[in-house]
């Protein structure tokens, strides 16, 4: 028993390793002809809780979202290429869940650059972009804070200029118990997979 | 300024600011070719559109100082209007930095179109 759960741990610890090998996103015009489009890995992290600042100012607590499926996207809103993919690809699935699982869907995108990432420029962001804010939520804190949850998703921004910050290009689907069982790296995520993801995790945990 | 513009414009505009970058392909809307659209916008409208964002591009403001947006404006307008790769300016980058307090339409004989203070 106590052999399995040791290779049950070092099991673990391999795939956290590696479901989120470096694939960061380095703003090279010319990096973009081989970096990844889009890469599907099913993983089994658990979410540490965390409380960050939404767009309104509020207090948002992660633990608060429990049972619900929660589709997490990292970015800022002066990223000038992959962010706005991203962000365009959650806004494709928040439209398209269907009106009766509406409750059961929270979409959250952290910041990775809280210097310039203020709630109310989120909340520009978030109106620009038509999000439904009646279950998403952008969120940005103190750098402290955010680190320690960028630290749980293996993400490390790295500051190349005021406003330029690189990062893994990443969204996240998580189950009603704050397991993280998808991610989707690359600069080019497909809608339609996250949202075939989403309706089996909506199905497997009702 | 040609540094900012490759590093936050050329994935999408292209190095030409044909819309033709990298990363034109994925995006569910055509990206705008320059030399087509550039000439129908004020500076103060393209100004905006730097500041403000687009669409899915995004606003620049305040990530990037006016200084900076007024550069990214000017080079935008290079890139309609000679039609050359962003590449072709960087052999003037020591040339443009020496002499920064010249207005670029002095250096190159360009007249703003009037704005009507837009």
């Amino acid at each position: 028993m106590k052999s399995a759960r040791l290779w049950l741990s070092f099991g673990a610890a391999i795939l956290c390793a590696v479901w989120l090998k470096p694939a960061v996103w380095g703003h090279d015009p010319e990096a973009v002809k081989t970096a990844p489009r889009f890469e599907r890995r099913e993983i089994e992290l658990p979410i540490r809780d965390f409380t960050l600042t939404d767009q309104n100012g509020r207090r948002l607590s992660f633990n608060r979202l429990s049972g619900r499926v929660v589709v997490l996207g990292f970015g800022y809103t002066s990223c000038p290429d992959v962010c706005p993919l991203l962000t365009a690809t959650m806004l494709s699935v928040q439209r398209r869940v269907p009106e009766n699982q509406r409750g059961s869907v929270y979409f959250l995108t952290i910041t990775t650059d809280p210097e310039i990432d203020t709630p109310a420029i989120l909340e520009t962001y978030a109106r620009r972009y038509g999000a439904d804010l009646s279950n998403w939520a952008f969120l940005t804190g103190p750098p402290e804070a955010l680190e320690k949850v960028w630290e749980n998703f293996r993400l490390r921004p790295t500051k190349k200029a005021r406003g330029l910050v690189d990062h893994t290009p990443l969204i996240l689907l998580i189950d009603r118990q704050g397991i993280a069982r998808f991610a989707y790296i690359g600069v080019s995520p497909q809608a339609q997979i996250l949202l075939q993801d989403l309706t089996g995790l909506l199905k497997r945990s009702s | 300024m040609d540094s900012i513009y490759a590093q936050r414009c050329a994935a999408c505009h292209g190095f030409s600011g044909r819309g033709d970058g990298a990363l034109a392909a994925s995006l569910p809307v055509p990206v705008p070719d320059f030399r087509t659209t550039v000439e129908q916008n004020s500076t103060a409208q393209i100004r905006r559109i730097i500041s403000k964002g687009k669409g899915l591009m995004p606003a620049f403001e305040p990530a990037l100082r006016p200084s900076e947006i007024t550069d990214m404006v000017q080079m935008v307008r290079f890139l309609s209007r000679e039609g050359r790769e962003i590449r072709w300016w960087e052999r003037f980058d020591t040339l443009v930095v020496a002499h920064c307090s010249v207005p670029w339409e002095l250096v190159l004989g360009y007249d703003e179109p009037a704005d009507g203070g837009k």
